[in-house]
């Protein structure tokens, strides 16, 4: 299957659509079946850009998170086993589509291509690269995080001795001290290429909307629509 | 005046202060979902853990523009997080009057950065807005989104329109005792290693 590729854009318009629609709670069956149509729409182009694992893993995610929502669970149920489970169940259902849609959008824009539609949006030059640097730095922080554990359980000091506060501290100091010798090697190569420079940037890569994009635009134009009419306008 | 515009630099900087903060912020949202009284009790955490890498940020605050241009990013971030649009005014308000009086002391002063990042840190309070301002439908909606009715209440006793001023102050006060206790670690572990 062909990747479909689509504009950053349309990416953005489609975590801002998605988060609207998620943020307004949902009662009946129908806004229900949107809200469940839109996440369908991340999972799918995940499917083909080939990423068939994540694909899975978040539709049973969700799949399930919402099956313990409607069939066993309801209000009434207390407890602290049944809270707790609801609580995350809830937490899953409620933000697992947004999340789709970030990671979909992360993992599938590169970062010129991010600038350059920043750049054709007019959005100021500050936000777009701290925006840039939150984004791409999201997955470094995680792998960075996971070698600091690993080395710490290899020292046998997981747990910080069991205080809490030596948790954050064994945690947080080499990972800040990691970020800040990322941060200076991260702002280095941006100057070599020319950001902050005064002159207009040019970019390699041709931001067109095609197609698959304004598909994409007029499916969500058209959810959103009818989940604004279904809710408000009854 | 041109010495005072920030730089490519000065924005990755801030981006990936961000990037930590938000990660802090999630971090201790996690644990929100084992009782609602913890979800009251962010205004406590997150000042104090997150004042370790704000006062790291601090240290390399030198123009105006950079606490407010984070406090848009998180505005930003918190939207597209499902958050909602309500607690963004507080958010960059919190951002750009920190941004001012930090901007008084010049960016050294450390009397300054520890009222500043408490004035920051009320942003934290911007995440109890959807429960105040639409408590009725932010209730059906948490009991639609499946939280239970136990869960909601206690949510609710602790976190109304009435202990909003409390927590709001308890924001701002953690936030100036987190700020000495940042400031220390930052003084055990960066400045020794010649960091800052």
């Amino acid at each position: 299957m062909r990747p479909i590729t689509l504009d950053p854009r349309t990416k953005l318009a489609m975590i801002f659509g998605v988060s609207f629609i998620v943020m307004v709670n949902a009662v009946t069956p129908l806004e229900w079946a949107i809200r469940i149509a839109i996440t369908m729409i991340p999972i799918l182009l995940m499917i083909s850009e080939g990423k068939y694992a994540a694909a899975f893993r978040f539709s049973l995610l969700y799949g399930i998170a919402l099956l313990l929502l409607k069939c066993f669970l309801s209000s009434e149920s207390t407890g602290f086993l049944s809270a707790m489970l609801l609580g995350y169940c809830g937490i899953i259902a409620q933000f697992m589509p947004a999340m789709i849609t970030a990671w979909y959008v992360i993992r599938t824009t590169k970062i010129g291509e991010f600038m350059s539609a920043m750049q054709k949006m007019h959005v100021p030059d500050g936000i777009a690269v701290s925006l840039a640097v939150v984004m791409r730095f999201f997955p470094t922080l995680k792998e960075e995080y996971s070698a600091i554990s690993d080395a710490m359980r290899m020292r046998g000091i997981a747990f910080g001795g069991g205080k809490v506060s030596k948790m954050i501290e064994y945690r947080m100091i080499p990972l800040l001290f990691s970020c800040v010798s990322i941060g200076e090697e991260l702002s280095a190569a941006a100057v070599t290429r020319g950001l902050g420079a005064p002159m207009k940037r040019t970019s390699p890569y041709e931001l067109r909307l095609k197609a698959a994009d304004w598909i994409i635009f007029g499916i969500f134009a058209l959810f959103v629509g009818l989940f604004v009419a279904v809710k408000y306008l009854r | 005046m041109n010495d005072n515009k920030l730089k490519a630099k000065d924005f990755i900087t801030v981006g990936i202060f961000t990037a930590i903060i938000f990660a802090v912020e999630f971090l201790c949202g996690m644990l929100g979902l084992i009782h609602p009284y913890i979800v009251a009790s962010y205004v406590i955490m997150i000042p104090l853990v997150g004042a370790i890498p704000m006062m790291l940020f601090y240290t390399k605050i030198e123009k105006f523009g950079m606490l407010t241009l984070m406090s848009i990013l998180i505005a930003i971030i918190m939207f597209v997080a499902g958050m909602g649009w309500l607690g963004a005014p507080l958010i960059i308000i919190s951002g750009v009057v920190a941004d001012l009086i930090a901007k008084k002391g010049g960016y050294k002063s450390f009397k300054s950065t520890v009222i500043s990042y408490g004035v920051f840190c009320l942003w934290i309070c911007a995440n109890y807005f959807p429960v105040i301002v639409t408590a009725k439908s932010y209730r059906q909606s948490l009991l639609d989104g499946g939280y239970s009715a136990e869960y909601c209440d206690n949510l609710f006793r602790a976190i109304n329109s009435k202990t909003i001023a409390f927590l709001l102050i308890l924001c701002f006060v953690f936030g100036m005792i987190g700020a000495f206790l940042g400031k220390a670690v930052v003084k055990k572990h960066f400045e020794k290693a010649g960091i800052v």
